[in-house]
């Protein structure tokens, strides 16, 4: 049976449960043992979909001392060898990671959306170059494999009555913190439209119901984009217009809904990691640097996918 | 004379509402798109004019032109001010800017004799509406159709997209109006040819405010057929191929009204969604329907014949979509400048020049060879390359075009990016006989080799300068070298 | 006061060039750029040197030599010194390989921070700066929006952190690892027209293994342990872009797709 820690971040406790899935991928349904590394007081949902559970001092600043999580995460290796160790790819989780992977002397995989199988080796996929290029990679020296693993990808379906075990983890104290948590304050909400991870952005094909967008945006948790035609025209404010003389933006998905793709415009884009576009017209320059054209009016696109998003979150 | 003095005089000669000295006004008029970065900056280190002033007659430009001539006040003639190479740039101390505002009428249109007359103020686009709308056109279409006037037009002697055709504005211009420093009012004729002494026409045009100030223009218009228009579109293996076929085009007698071929990278920032990192080469077939079918065929047949290199055609749609939308508006001028306060950044610079089809890849491989060996910021470079987008029978231009990453404080970027780049450029393309300023004119940033382009026949341009500005009023430092301007220009 | 920096050059996403032909992504001459994220970093640096003299700041790159005007104009900018740890024997090295390299020889250096950014965005994986910290046995902390300057003068400086739903706020203790994420608010300063042609070759210093005295075994791709074994690009190519229609088929492969890129939950 192989072993394999997963951290659960207490910011991310859902998809700290999904790597369970990514787990299944590596080493096939039930192939492997699922140890739970926690800091903190272990929240409700993990028990019964980890078969071990470790939490480690609750005192320590919330997971967000990532010196700490490592040493643990050595200890506990040394004391059970793991053949794999996944962590989300959260903020914290990224900082964890790269620590514990230099401790254990293993390589690291970032951010890994997809895994394959290759003449015995596991291949972690992961995205580059702004989503442009797609690597596969394979960890050469020896166990455990590592990896982060983006959030969202992986999704846990298994049973959740399996009988979780604590084991008792009390490591001496290790290194001191050099970090302290001070405080926690919510996100401004008039984001700027750079830092939005989605962008639903609208052209002048949508020019006169640039209102629908807003509910788009809503459901993909994201903010409202323009060409710079719908801006001329007096449907959208200025500072929301993507380009070469608006804003360079960088999401991870772009949606273009009547957006032909001016020169102008694209080098607002550059960095978009996915795009959708939304266009009746194929020939479009903005297709072709699109992952998927919807070839289609985009008043009909617009509330036949937030129906199917909506399905799709309580299904 | 105190400036309080001449702007009473002036406004002897003008009505209030005719004299503008907002200082904003009088910023934005200090420079040309030359300097549009330190501009939108708000770094310009040129003197701002006195004031803005709109006359409203020939009359009225004839007495401020005697006026500031016999004061020896600097007069920059202004239009649409698209201007790119410092034509509007001011250098004095003492400037009055005379802007074609007013005469903004279209006289005539005489459908008949297909030639029409407009004041030196009224938009191409202004004429080429009218003229469509009784199945005329201009043939004239520089990417600043939309906003650049007759006036400045002729007096850069600037060229359309179309002029494999229809020729350049000199082609175009019947007769003129125009004044001199001395209040002078000379009425050129308009007629379909004459032997009367030398063509004094191209006194005019191309005189970028250095001799007269044009007044009123006359100009042929063509039968419109767009109905007609096909297009083509190739990807080749390097612009070599694509020159080839444009020669070969142009020599076996066809006129299609476009015909160009782009660098990789410059087709890159245009044609990105097919260019698949090759050149390309596009045409565009314009006229009546007989025309059409022999210059399409008269493509083909070239295209044809240097196939080896041609990688494969591209849907004609595609180019005729790309086409539809390369005017540059008002609007997207002001967007431009929008940007350029917002990011570090702007479109890029180019320049233009011309040699014949034996010179101009020389001078195009030189000249990039040269940039990527000697100058000192090419890691600053984010694109270098180039198009031809005019062709004559025996030869072509080249637009050379690069953008640049500005790591230098924005009053510097010109002396630091632009204007080595365009020396390399200028020094590659006289050495071998071309010349460095295909239709933007000299202004004021390309004098220190107005010498070298014109050779023995500099003393024609000189000996005109002394004949009709003898006073040096008109548009100080532009065409012709001045050392007191050297200061801002390098 | 020293502040090390960590520069990245990486080659422009916008300039990006795939072989078609040879189905490869096209590194030789391609234009790079000073990772933006870097930049961010040595930029509230820069500023702090402005206004406080006794800071210094001096900037780490590992990278080919072709680095050099890069670096030369960031000494131009202000930086007073610039290193380039570069060596034949050190290409193709990993993440974990490369903060070794780095780390031995910061061992060596005095410093009371180091900025970074959080992410590059050539490979984007953000373990450099943390393995750094590993190895050197300091915090480190990313996703660093903004700093109180004062505390970096004394022994822990207060930072905010972009985390997923919130703004945190941590103390962290001298020295540290502090990693950036990108700002449009701060930006290098220009370099000044009498500085363009400055010799700045003094300042810059190479570092090789001759130096830091690995093994060959050690360093490089023979070094690493891991290992890119497939490429494939994907949106950019171009090649794979999916044409759909708006029927149910269509709008559930988007939502599939959707899903497949983490922007939905499932
Ligand atoms: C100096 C300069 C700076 C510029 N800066 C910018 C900038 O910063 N940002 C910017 O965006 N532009 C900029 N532009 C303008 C740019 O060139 C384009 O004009 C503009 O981007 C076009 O906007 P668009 O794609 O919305 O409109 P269009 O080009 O008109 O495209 C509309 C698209 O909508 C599609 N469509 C039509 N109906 C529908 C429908 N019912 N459903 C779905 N699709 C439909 C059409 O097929 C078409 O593709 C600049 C231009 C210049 C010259
Ligand atoms: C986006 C863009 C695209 C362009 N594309 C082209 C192109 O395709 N082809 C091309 O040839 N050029 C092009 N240009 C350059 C420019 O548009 C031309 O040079 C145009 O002819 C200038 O006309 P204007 O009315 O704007 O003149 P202005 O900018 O007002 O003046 C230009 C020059 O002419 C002088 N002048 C102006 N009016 C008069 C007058 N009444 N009497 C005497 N002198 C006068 C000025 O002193 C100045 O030296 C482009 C410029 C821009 C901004």
């Amino acid at each position: 049976m192989k072993k394999v820690l997963i951290y659960i971040d207490p910011q991310a406790v859902k998809d700290s449960i999904d790597l369970l899935e990514a787990a299944e991928q590596i080493y096939g349904a039930g192939e492997s043992l699922s140890y739970g590394i926690v800091p903190g007081t272990p929240p409700a949902d993990v028990f019964g979909v980890f078969d071990k559970l470790i939490s480690v001092s609750p005192d320590r600043a919330e997971g967000f001392d990532a010196a700490y999580i490592a040493d643990s995460i050595e200890k506990l290796h040394r004391d059970f060898q793991f053949d794999a160790v996944l962590i989300p790819a959260t903020v914290f989780g990224r900082m964890i990671a790269p620590r514990a992977a230099m401790r254990l002397q293993t390589g690291l995989v970032a951010d890994v959306t997809e895994i394959r199988h290759h003449d015995e080796e596991i291949v972690m996929v992961r995205p580059a170059f702004s989503g442009r290029m797609l690597a596969g990679i394979v960890n050469r020296g020896g166990a455990p494999v590592m990896m982060s693993v983006r959030q969202n990808i992986f999704s846990y379906a298994g049973p959740r009555t399996k009988k979780t075990e604590e084991i008792n983890f009390n490591p001496e104290p290790f290194r001191k913190p050099g970090i302290r948590y001070i405080s926690s304050q919510p996100k401004p909400q008039d984001e700027d439209i750079r830092e939005s991870n989605v962008l639903v952005s609208g052209g002048d094909g949508v020019t006169r119901y640039f209102d629908q967008l807003n509910e788009l945006a809503e459901v993909l948790n994201g903010s409202v984009s323009a060409s710079r035609k719908v801006v001329d025209r007096g449907a959208a404010p200025r500072h929301i217009q993507v380009g070469q003389s608006g804003k360079i933006v960088n999401p991870s998905l772009y949606i273009a809904l009547g957006i032909s793709g001016s020169i102008q415009h694209v080098v607002g884009i550059k960095n978009a990691e996915n795009i959708i576009a939304v266009n009746p017209d194929r020939q479009a320059p903005i297709c072709s640097l699109s992952n998927i054209v919807v070839e289609a009016d985009a008043r009909e696109f617009i509330p036949r996918i937030i129906k199917r998003i909506r399905k799709g979150e309580y299904k | 004379m105190e400036n309080d003095k001449l702007m009473k005089n002036i406004s002897t000669i003008l009505t209030d509402d005719q004299i503008n000295t907002d200082p904003e006004e009088l910023y934005d008029a200090a420079a040309d798109r030359y300097k549009k970065y330190a501009k939108a900056r708000k770094v310009l280190d040129v003197p701002v004019p006195l004031a803005i002033v709109y006359p409203k007659s020939t009359e009225e430009v004839a007495r401020l032109l005697a006026f500031c001539n016999e004061n020896q006040i600097n007069v920059i003639p202004r239009s649409g001010k698209t201007a790119t190479e410092g034509g509007l740039e001011n250098w004095k101390e003492q400037t009055i800017v005379i802007d074609a505002l007013h005469l903004d009428k279209i006289i005539k249109i005489d459908e008949y004799n297909m030639q029409a007359t407009v004041q030196a103020g009224v938009a191409l686009q202004t004429l080429e509406d009218e003229l469509n709308k009784v199945g005329l056109t201009t043939g004239h279409s520089p990417q600043s159709k939309p906003v650049a006037k007759y006036g400045g037009l002729v007096a850069t002697r600037s060229i359309g997209q179309f002029s494999t055709l229809y020729g350049g504005i000199e082609d175009m211009v019947a007769g003129l109006e125009c004044v001199f420093p001395d209040g002078h009012v000379s009425r050129i004729k308009n007629v379909s040819r004459r032997a009367g002494g030398p063509d004094i026409r191209h006194i005019a045009i191309g005189n970028e405010g250095t001799l007269c100030y044009i007044t009123e223009v006359t100009v042929k218009v063509y039968r419109y057929f767009p109905d007609n228009n096909k297009f083509y579109g190739y990807l080749t293996e390097d612009i070599e191929t694509g020159l080839k076929v444009l020669r070969e085009v142009m020599v076996n007698g066809y006129r299609p009204s476009v015909a160009r071929v782009y660098s990789e990278e410059d087709a890159r920032q245009h044609f990105f969604h097919f260019y698949k990192g090759k050149c390309v080469l596009l045409f565009m077939a314009e006229g009546n329907k007989g025309i059409v079918e022999a210059t399409s065929r008269g493509i083909e047949e070239a295209v044809d014949k240097f196939n080896e290199g041609i990688i494969e055609e591209v849907p004609s749609e595609l180019i005729e979509n790309w086409f539809v939308n390369l005017n540059w508006s008002q609007q997207d001028i002001d967007d431009e400048f929008e940007g350029m306060i917002e990011n570090d950044s702007h479109d890029g610079f180019t320049t233009e020049i011309s040699a014949d089809w034996e010179t101009i890849p020389k001078i195009y491989h030189n000249a990039i060879e040269r940039i990527r060996k000697e100058y000192n910021r090419v890691h600053d470079l984010t694109m270098l390359g180039g198009h031809s987008s005019h062709s004559y029978i025996n030869g072509t231009n080249m637009y050379f075009v690069y953008n640049y990453s500005i790591n230098c404080a924005p009053e510097d970027e010109m002396r630091v990016y632009h204007h080595p780049l365009q020396k390399i450029i200028v020094e590659e393309t006289l050495k071998l006989g071309g010349s460095m300023c295909h239709h933007h004119g000299i202004g004021k940033f390309r004098n220190e080799w107005s010498k070298d382009e014109h050779g023995t026949a500099f003393y024609m341009l000189e000996k005109l300068k002394k004949a009709f500005d003898p006073n040096g009023i008109m548009n100080f430092g532009t065409i012709y070298y001045q050392e007191e301007g050297a200061k801002y220009q390098k | 006061m020293k502040i090390i920096c960590f520069v990245k050059l990486v080659p422009d996403v916008e300039n990006f060039k795939y072989d078609y032909e040879r189905n490869v992504l096209v590194r030789e001459n391609v234009h790079q750029i000073l990772n933006p994220e870097d930049c961010s970093a040595l930029s509230v640096a820069l500023k702090l040197k402005q206004e406080n003299i006794d800071v210094q700041v001096e900037t780490l790159t590992m990278g080919p030599e072709g680095c050099r005007p890069h670096l030369e104009d960031l000494i131009k900018r202000g930086v007073d010194r610039s290193i380039l740890i570069s060596d034949k024997s050190y290409v193709g090295s990993d993440t974990y390989v490369t903060s070794r390299i780095i780390s031995r020889y910061l061992e060596r250096e005095a410093f009371d921070w180091i900025f970074s950014g959080t992410h590059s965005i050539d490979g984007g994986t953000a373990h450099v700066p943390s393995q750094v910290a590993e190895c050197l046995n300091i915090p480190q902390m990313g996703n660093i929006l903004r700093i109180n300057q004062a505390g970096l003068f004394s022994d822990r400086v207060r930072t905010e952190v972009d985390s997923e739903d919130a703004v945190l706020q941590f103390e962290i203790e001298r020295p540290a690892i502090l990693s950036f994420q990108y700002s449009t608010k701060i930006k290098l300063p220009y370099i000044k027209y009498e500085d363009l042609e400055r010799d700045v070759s003094g300042q810059l210093e190479i570092v090789s293994n001759s130096r830091l005295r690995f093994c060959d075994t050690e360093t490089g791709i023979a070094g690493s342990p891991t290992k890119v074994s497939q490429v494939e690009v994907d949106s950019f190519g171009r090649k794979d872009t999916r044409f759909l229609k708006c029927d149910d088929e269509g709008i559930e492969e988007v939502y599939q797709f959707l899903k497949q890129r983490g922007i939905v939950c499932s």
